[in-house]
C-alpha cells in the first residue's frame, strides 16, 4: 500500500435488533451511509462519481452511479441507502433460568414466592459471519429481586457487576468468525409478592470492522489537478519526436487509466492512432508518466490526445450494531388453599358422614402443571372409597392422570390415615392452572364414634408446580391444625335397683331399671350387680335377658351386657334370687364406651 | 316391593300384602282408593302417613295397623272398628305370612318443636327382615336388629338427615338399604355415596316412584333383587 494518501470511500452500515421478552426477534433494520472523504490537504476532487454498478439488491440504490460533484479539500460528501435484512450478523439469547440447580431440558421460568430461587442467567453472543466481531459490550440489568450476585464464567471478555447502577457489563470480548461468546452469571432470586417480575432488560452494541451488511462494492471516478500535454521536438530534419506527458499535480495518489495520442495528418485525412495505453499507473504526487512515438512531417505534428485519469481511493467498511432485549417476564408461583368440614363438627360417640371441601388456588402469576395434595386424617375417622374423590377444574370433572392414593390401604378407623391426590400433566389433558383458577377436591370420611376430650387435627400439604418441574410451590398447615369438631353430648346412664319380697320363702324379686338418660348413643354397656352369698339365681323376666352368673369371694355377679343403648333406651329387668340369710345391698356397676 | 314416591310402600309375599303408609301428598292421595290390599300399616297419625287408609280399608277389606293416636284417627274418619288393629311397642302382629314388630320411634313437629310417637317396623314377610323406619328422628333398637333390608327417611326437617340414616345403616349392616322422603335430590344420592362408601357390604338403592323391587333368597341363601 502507498503511504500517499488516496480519497476514502467510506461504508457505515448500522443495523438495530429488537428481541422481544420471549426471546425472539421482533424486528430487525438496517441502513447505510455512503461517503467520499477527500483526503488531500490542498486539492479539490470534481466530477466525482461514486460507481455502484452491482451488488445493489437489498438496497434502495438505483442508479449505478452516484453523483457526489466536487469534493473540497479536506472535504466531505455523503448519502444513505436503505438496506432490508432478516437478521443481524450478531445473535444474542439469554436463557434465564430461574432454578438453575436442576438440569432440564426448558429453562424454569417462574420463581416461587417466599422461596430461594437459583437464578442462573446464561448469555449467548453468537457472530454469524466470516469475519472477526469485536468491540462488543453488553450491558444487562440485574432485577432488583437478584441478590448474591457471582460472574460464574465468561468465555472471553471481562464482565463485572456495578452494584451501583445493577448492571452486568460485559465488554473486551472478541469473537472469531461463526464462534461465540458465553457468559454465565449465577444469583439468588426471591419474590416477596406475586407481581410479575422482570428478567433486566439487554442492550448490546458491536462493531464488525471490515463487514457490510449491503452487497455493494463501490469504487469512484473523479478529477483533480493533473496535468497533461504532448511536446513534439525534431529531432533530424522533418523526423520529430513526440512525447504525451502526464504529472500528477495533487497531493494523492490519482491513477492513469488510459492514454491515448491520434495525429492529424498533414494533408487531412483520418487522423492516426500513435498511442493507446492502458497503463493503470498509480501516480503518486508530483510524478510523471510519459509515452512517446516518431513521425515524419514537414510541418511540426498536430496531435490530440484523450488521457483518463481519477483518484485513487480506498473502500472502508464497517458494520455498528445494536441489540435490545426487552426483559422477560418472569411469573411467581404461589398457592393458597382452604379446607372445610362439612359439617364441622360431629357429635361425639356417634357415627357421621363428614363432607371435606378442599380448594387450592393458584394465587401467583404462573401456570400451573403438577397439583398434589396430601391430607392428613386422625384416626377415629374412616377414610373414604378412591372411587367417590372427585376433582374438579374449572368447574368440570377433572379426567386426566389423577392419582390417589390412601395409606394404608384401608379404612380401618383405628388408625389415621393419609391422602395424597396428585393431579398430573395438566397440560396434555385440560391445560395448565392458570392465575385464578383452583383445583377442587371433595370427599367424605365417617366420623367414627369420636372422644369429646380428644381433638382431632387434619392438617394438610398442598404443593403445585409448573413445567417444567423446579422449585414446588407450597402451602402447608401447622400441625395442629383443622380440626374435625366434636361436639361434646353427655352420656348419662341411671341404674336403679330395688329389693322386693319374693313370693316363696327365701325368694327375693330384684328390679334393676338401667336407663340411657343422656344425649349420645351409648355402646358396650355392661352391668353388675352382686348376689350376697347364701343367695342363688334362679330366673330373671324378661327371659331373654339370662345375665352370666360368676362366682366371687363373697357370693355371686350378674353380669348383663348390651352392645348399644340409644337416648331414651331403658332395660327394665326382674330377676328372681333365693337363699338364706340376710340380702345384704350393693349398688350395681354400669361401665360403657 | 313397589315404591310410591314419599313413603309409600307396598310388600307382597305369596298371598299376604302390606301397604304402608299410604299417605297423602299436596291434598292428593298417592294411592287411590280402590287399592287392594291385605294390610295397611301406619307409623304415625299424620296426614302424610295415615292419608287415605281408612277408605282404602273399607274398600279392600283391609286391617289398618297403627298406634293409638292413628287408630283413632282412623276411626274417626269411619274407619270400621273391625279393621283396626292397635299397634303395641314390641308387640307383635302376626298373621300367617307375615309378622310385624312395632317399636316406639319418634317424629318431630317442625311446628311445635315437640315430638310425637311414630312407629318404627320390623317386617318378617317372605322369609325377609324388613325394617321400615316410617317418619322417624330417632333410631331406636333398630340399629341391632337383623335385617335384610333397611328402609329409611333421609329428608330432614321432622326425620332423619341423611347422616343419620347413613349412621343407622353402619350399625344395621342390612344387605340393601333404601332411602326414601327425601325434599332435595342430592338427599338420596349423598345417601347412596356414603353407603358405597361406608356401609361395609350394604347395597344401597334409590327408587324412583313407581317402580318394583323384585326380592329373593335364591336357592335359599342368595340374597337376589331385581329393579323394573
Amino acid at each position: 500500500m502507498s503511504e500517499h494518501k488516496s480519497v476514502i470511500v467510506d461504508l457505515e452500515e448500522t443495523e438495530k435488533t429488537n428481541i422481544n421478552e420471549f426471546g425472539e426477534q421482533a424486528s430487525a433494520e438496517a441502513a447505510g451511509v455512503v461517503s467520499v472523504n477527500n483526503v488531500s490537504e490542498r486539492c479539490r476532487i470534481w466530477n466525482v462519481r461514486v460507481l455502484v454498478p452491482e451488488g445493489r439488491e437489498g438496497t434502495n440504490i438505483e442508479e449505478e452511479a452516484l453523483s457526489a460533484g466536487e469534493v473540497d479539500a479536506g472535504g466531505k460528501w455523503e448519502t444513505g441507502y436503505s438496506i432490508a435484512v432478516d437478521a443481524p450478523i450478531v445473535t444474542f439469547t439469554e436463557v434465564y433460568d430461574t432454578n438453575g440447580d436442576m438440569e432440564t431440558e426448558e429453562a424454569h421460568w417462574a420463581y416461587v414466592m417466599n422461596k430461594d430461587n437459583p437464578v442462573k442467567i446464561t448469555l449467548t453472543i453468537k457472530n454469524e459471519t466470516a469475519g472477526q466481531l469485536d468491540n462488543i459490550i453488553l450491558n444487562k440489568t440485574i432485577p432488583p429481586e437478584l441478590t448474591n450476585i457471582i460472574i460464574e464464567s465468561a468465555k472471553s471478555g471481562t464482565a463485572e457487576f456495578d452494584e451501583g447502577t445493577r448492571q452486568v457489563v460485559w465488554k473486551d470480548l472478541v469473537i472469531y468468525p461463526n464462534e461465540d461468546s458465553v457468559l454465565v452469571i449465577k444469583a439468588n432470586g426471591r419474590a416477596d409478592s406475586t407481581e410479575v417480575a422482570n428478567a433486566g432488560e439487554i442492550v448490546i452494541t458491536y462493531r464488525g470492522e471490515d463487514q457490510q451488511r449491503s452487497s455493494l462494492k463501490p469504487d469512484m471516478s473523479a478529477l483533480t489537478e493533473y496535468l497533461t500535454g504532448i511536446e513534439t521536438a525534431e529531432t533530424e530534419p522533418n523526423e520529430w519526436e513526440c512525447i504525451l506527458e502526464c504529472s500528477n499535480e495533487s497531493d494523492i495518489m490519482v491513477r492513469l487509466d488510459k492514454a491515448e495520442v491520434y495525429l492529424i495528418p498533414e494533408d487531412g485525412g483520418e487522423k492516426e492512432k500513435k498511442i493507446e495505453e492502458s497503463p493503470r499507473f498509480e501516480m503518486i504526487p508530483s510524478q510523471e508518466w510519459s509515452a512517446k512515438f516518431e513521425v515524419s512531417s514537414k510541418s511540426p505534428p498536430k496531435c490530440t490526445q484523450e488521457v483518463t485519469y481519477t483518484p485513487m481511493n480506498t473502500v472502508t467498511r464497517r458494520v455498528l450494531g445494536t441489540i435490545n432485549k426487552v426483559a422477560q417476564p418472569i411469573p411467581v408461583a404461589h398457592v393458597e388453599y382452604t379446607k372445610e368440614f362439612d359439617p364441622p363438627e360431629v357429635n361425639s360417640f356417634d357415627k357421621t358422614p363428614v363432607e371435606i371441601n378442599i380448594e387450592l388456588k393458584n394465587a401467583g402469576t404462573a401456570k400451573f402443571n403438577d397439583i398434589k395434595i396430601v391430607d392428613n386424617l386422625p384416626d377415629d375417622v374412616m377414610p373414604p372409597k378412591t372411587e367417590h374423590i372427585s376433582a374438579l377444574i374449572r368447574g368440570e370433572e377433572f379426567t386426566g392422570d389423577f392419582e390417589v392414593v390412601v395409606d394404608p390401604d384401608d379404612q380401618n378407623p383405628e388408625v389415621p390415615h393419609t391422602i395424597t391426590f396428585h393431579l398430573k400433566n395438566l397440560k396434555d389433558s385440560v391445560g395448565e392452572l392458570e392465575p385464578g383458577d383452583s383445583v377442587k377436591i371433595n370427599y367424605a370420611i365417617m366420623a367414627w364414634r369420636n372422644r369429646p376430650e380428644k381433638e382431632y387435627p387434619s392438617p394438610i400439604q398442598c404443593y403445585a408446580n409448573t413445567y417444567p418441574e423446579g422449585i414446588t410451590a407450597d402451602s402447608i398447615s401447622e400441625s395442629d391444625t383443622h380440626k374435625i369438631g366434636i361436639m361434646y353430648k353427655k352420656r348419662r346412664i341411671s341404674a336403679k335397683k330395688a329389693i322386693n319380697k319374693g313370693s316363696g320363702a327365701g325368694e327375693y324379686s330384684i328390679l334393676l331399671v338401667v336407663e340411657n338418660k343422656g344425649e349420645v348413643t351409648v355402646e358396650n354397656v355392661k352391668v353388675i350387680d352382686w348376689i350376697p352369698a347364701g343367695f342363688s339365681y334362679i330366673i330373671t323376666d324378661p327371659a331373654e335377658e339370662e345375665p352370666a352368673v360368676s362366682a366371687t369371694s363373697d357370693g355371686s355377679n350378674m353380669a348383663w351386657a348390651w352392645t348399644r343403648m340409644n337416648p331414651g333406651d331403658q332395660k327394665k329387668l326382674r330377676v328372681t334370687v333365693r337363699g338364706e340369710g340376710e340380702y345384704e345391698r350393693r349398688e350395681p356397676e354400669v361401665t360403657t364406651e | 316391593m313397589t315404591y310410591y314416591g314419599h313413603s309409600t310402600f307396598r310388600l307382597e309375599a305369596g298371598d299376604v300384602s302390606l301397604l304402608i303408609n299410604p299417605g297423602i301428598r299436596n291434598n292428593e292421595p298417592i294411592i287411590p282408593n280402590d287399592h287392594d290390599v291385605r294390610v295397611i300399616a301406619v307409623t304415625n297419625h299424620a296426614d302424610d302417613a295415615l292419608g287415605n287408609a281408612t277408605e282404602i280399608a273399607v274398600n279392600s277389606k283391609a286391617w289398618i295397623l297403627g298406634n293409638e293416636a292413628t287408630i283413632q284417627k282412623a276411626s274417626a274418619q269411619g274407619g270400621k272398628s273391625w279393621l283396626l288393629h292397635t299397634l303395641r311397642p314390641e308387640v307383635p302382629y302376626e298373621i300367617p305370612g307375615m309378622k310385624v314388630t312395632p317399636y316406639s320411634l319418634q317424629r318431630l313437629n317442625p311446628e311445635s318443636g315437640g315430638r310425637y310417637e311414630n312407629l318404627g317396623l320390623h317386617i318378617e314377610i317372605g322369609k325377609m327382615k324388613i325394617a321400615y323406619l316410617g317418619d322417624t328422628v330417632v333410631r331406636g333398637p333398630f340399629g341391632q336388629l337383623e335385617t335384610d333390608i333397611l328402609i329409611t327417611p333421609v329428608g330432614g326437617n321432622d326425620v332423619f338427615e341423611v347422616k343419620d340414616a347413613t349412621s343407622l345403616c353402619i350399625d344395621a349392616q342390612p344387605r340393601l338399604t333404601i332411602p326414601m322422603k327425601w325434599t332435595a335430590p342430592e338427599q338420596p344420592q349423598k345417601f347412596s355415596k356414603y353407603i358405597e362408601q361406608f356401609g361395609r357390604g350394604t347395597i344401597p338403592l334409590v327408587l324412583q316412584s313407581g317402580q318394583i323391587v323384585e326380592i329373593e333368597w335364591a336357592a335359599g341363601n342368595e340374597f337376589r333383587y331385581t329393579v323394573n
